[in-house]
């Protein structure tokens, strides 16, 4: 497909949340924003997975660095949230480049595991300092104030602050995959030994990629804390930061619009099973395990590979 | 904003969102019979109920629906609530903030609930306060136990939506002083569960037992985070403090494997006095059989066997003709919450949220857990539970409580303001 025709659909998307935004009832808002934080978080933790090649256990903990921060200067300093906003992203950018500083010395399962680790101490660290994150029960009674001007506390309001974030991300991943940084952290992914000799310091790469990811995580983050009004240690447990690799998984790794295709199915069809059954676990898990086996470079993976099976495939580095 | 029902346009939006699927999901639990609804009150009264379903505490889940399914039939064989049925869905909350965010949301706005109930983890119900008020129902908390709930949630910011019916840490934390005041033990230890739960009911412990029977020392405090499975360093520290008593709020499956390694330590000869304040709860009694030393103290949010009076006698029996099983606190609590809500609307007269509001506020209701008052200021169900000692009856296949005693909620619950002199135990006047 060409990028024209890419950005035609791109831009209907977000028109289409748009105008769902003005007419959907407060529940399908709800679950528009839930997907639109959850493909906050994949889009950009993709970057370093399918784009960079590295599989991090910590990002969740950078998702909770984000929700405190925002929280913590929504509570004790100032109810607006883009400040708060800014706070949280501040407060995860840092982190990344701390952790990631440490992990980006090492790939595949050392890397791994350093993630794992320091994401658990930042958990530990969340839950034992009580006075400042609430312990188990978290910090409760976050508001969402106004935003220059426009109140964005009723579900409505607050929908076109999510998506106006949610198409920030899309154009800025987007761009940085078109870039050559993007290319260069392919190029890492595939071989950083060649890329290393191409004269490229590949743990600055690496780290920028980690960051970045950090960043987005720390966006979803904040403004996840803003939608539920509270914060949850939990977020920062390693299980969460397994979503965004399911939903990267599910969508396509290797594509653009995977980890987006992603959260919509892991949000959606989630909601669906839970209609049906309580035992709405077991069901999710095997469809989700039918979806990842049974499609080898998940949804759209297999999609674009079904498109490109006639033509020439011109953009198959890209795309598969 | 308030809609009941479900209109056939929210259900083709919601089919948009959640595909064709939606339609099948949207009861599990039809109503059982017709009525023609008066004037007043149209269509079911519909409840939407969510407990922790899934993972090891999926037991509670259990009990929780064993008690709300029958208060429906009950109710709904009756003749409903004010000439309507009464429709509950259940969820699965799996103790996570988000999900009971969503249950809640999907009830209200989804499924069209009128009221919701339940809820397990007090971190839930605490994130749960705010969605309530901006989802404008009631929610009726059956076993969440924070004080914060009801102390700031409702009293200190107002959130009218919320109420409990289960006792609040007071039980735990307050009575348990009171009990201990009592005996003869100077020194106290804890294990506890390293959260936030564990931390409040022993600092309420100490600062009210401290108050009550001054020189009294805490020796020992060892946390075990969720998940424990080894108690051994945890019993192992306790005795080393050669405490008189032992407090702990461990609870469900980690209660019965500390009992279980404590038997083994031998701690049950070494300390005399031990307090369990959700010791009578029925996993944990059932789980531990013979293994549950006698001459233990033990509370809960209900126990069976009080009060000892008809109504209480015949809900057991009852119970156990449907379900097989004696009734958990969970049942007790989450049955009992069927009828409150149709105790209001009746009362109120409609089921729009702020008359049943402010029907609830205040409402006296009998029990089988004995009489309850929904405390005006703060929404917290004032009740009697007891306090008792663990004996052998040959007539259950557990320990059961042989002594028991009763401290008036008036004289262990905190009061409002909650802040300042005399709102906490013990009171002067």
């Amino acid at each position: 497909m060409n990028s024209k025709g890419t950005h035609a659909i791109y831009l209907a998307i977000i028109l289409g949340l748009a105008v769902l935004g003005l007419v959907a009832d407060r529940f399908v808002l709800y679950m528009g924003m839930r997907v639109m934080l959850l493909a906050i978080f994949a889009m950009g933790y993709n970057l370093l997975l399918g784009r960079t090649g590295l599989l991090s256990f910590g990002h969740g903990a950078l998702y909770a660095t984000g929700a405190y921060g925002m929280a913590l200067v929504n509570l004790h300093l100032t109810p607006d949230p883009l400040l708060g906003i800014l706070a949280g992203v501040a407060l995860a950018t840092a982190c990344s480049l701390i952790v990631g500083f440490f992990c980006v010395r090492h790939t595949e399962i050392y890397f791994a595991m350093l993630t794992l680790a320091f994401g658990m101490m930042i958990f530990s660290l969340i839950w034992n300092l009580r006075e400042l994150t609430g312990g188990d029960d978290g910090l409760v009674g976050i508001s969402r104030g106004s935003v220059l001007g426009l109140p964005i506390a009723k579900d409505g309001q607050f929908y076109f602050l999510v998506l106006f974030f949610f198409a920030l991300t899309l154009w800025l991943i987007h761009r940085l995959r078109g870039s050559a940084f993007g290319l260069i952290l392919a190029g890492i992914r595939e071989n950083n030994q060649r890329t290393s000799f191409a004269g490229i310091p590949v743990k600055s790469y690496r780290l920028a990629a980690f960051v970045i990811s950090g960043v987005f995580a720390g966006l979803a983050g904040s403004l996840g804390a803003m939608l539920e009004s509270n914060t949850d240690p939990f977020s920062a447990h390693w299980s969460h930061s397994a979503e965004p690799i399911l939903v990267s998984l599910i969508g396509g790794l290797q594509t653009f619009s995977g980890p987006l295709v992603g959260s919509v199915i892991f949000v959606v069809l989630r909601e669906i099973i839970q209609r049906f059954t309580q035992n709405w676990m077991l069901w999710f898990g095997v469809i989700l395990l039918a979806i990842i086996m049974g499609m080898r470079g998940g949804v759209m993976g297999g999609l674009e590979k079904r498109l490109k099976r006639g033509p020439a495939p011109a953009g198959k580095g890209e795309g598969s | 904003m308030s809609k009941k029902g479900l209109t056939r346009r929210q259900f083709v939006k919601a089919g948009l969102l959640t595909g064709t699927g939606a339609a099948l999901g949207v009861g599990v639990l039809k109503p059982t019979g017709l009525w023609a609804a008066p004037a007043k009150i149209k269509g079911p009264v519909k409840v939407g109920y969510q407990a922790i379903m899934s993972g090891t505490l999926a037991g509670y889940g259990e009990f929780h629906k064993m008690g709300v399914v029958m208060a429906m039939e009950e109710i709904n064989k009756a003749g409903g609530i004010a000439g309507v049925p009464l429709e509950v869905e259940f969820r699965d909350s799996t103790l996570k903030k988000p999900q009971a965010i969503q249950n809640a949301r999907y009830f209200v706005d989804s499924w069209g609930a009128d009221f919701l109930a339940g809820v397990d983890s007090s971190g839930q119900a605490l994130a749960l306060a705010p969605v309530m008020a901006q989802l404008g129902k009631p929610l009726m908390v059956t076993h969440a136990a924070t004080e914060k709930l009801t102390e700031i949630e409702v009293y200190k910011k107002g959130i009218k939506e919320i109420f409990r019916i289960c006792t609040p840490t007071y039980q735990d934390g307050n009575a348990a002083a009171f009990v201990a005041q009592g005996l003869p033990a100077k020194k106290w230890a804890t294990i506890s569960p390293k959260y936030e739960y564990g931390y409040t009911c022993w600092n309420m412990f100490k600062d009210t037992l401290g108050k009550l029977k001054p020189g009294v020392e805490f020796v020992a405090e060892s946390w075990a985070p969720f998940g424990t499975t080894d108690f051994r360093p945890h019993i192992n520290t306790i005795l080393d403090a050669k405490p008189d008593g032992l407090y702990s709020v461990e609870w469900a499956g980690e209660l019965i494997t500390m009992i279980k390694q404590a038997n083994q330590a031998g701690l049950f000869k070494k300390i005399k006095h031990i307090m369990l304040p959700v010791g009578a709860a029925m996993d944990v009694l059932e789980g531990l059989g013979a293994e549950m030393p006698d001459g233990v103290w033990i509370s809960g949010r209900y126990f069976f066997m009080f009060p000892n009076d008809q109504r209480n006698i015949d809900w057991v029996a009852r119970f156990r003709k449907r379900w097989n099983h004696y009734p958990a606190y969970v049942s007790e609590t989450g049955y009992s919450a069927m009828y409150a809500y149709k105790q209001a609307v009746e009362a109120a007269g409609s089921k729009e949220s702020n008359a049943v509001i402010g029907a609830l506020e205040g409402m006296k209701m009998g029990s089988p857990a004995g009489e309850r008052v929904f405390r005006k200021q703060d929404h917290q169900a004032m009740y009697e539970v007891p306090w008792g000692l663990t004996t052998t009856n040959p007539k259950y296949p557990f320990k059961v409580m042989g002594k028991q005693v009763i401290i008036p909620p008036s004289e262990f619950f905190n009061r409002p303001p909650f802040e300042g002199p005399n709102t906490h135990p013990p009171f002067k006047g």
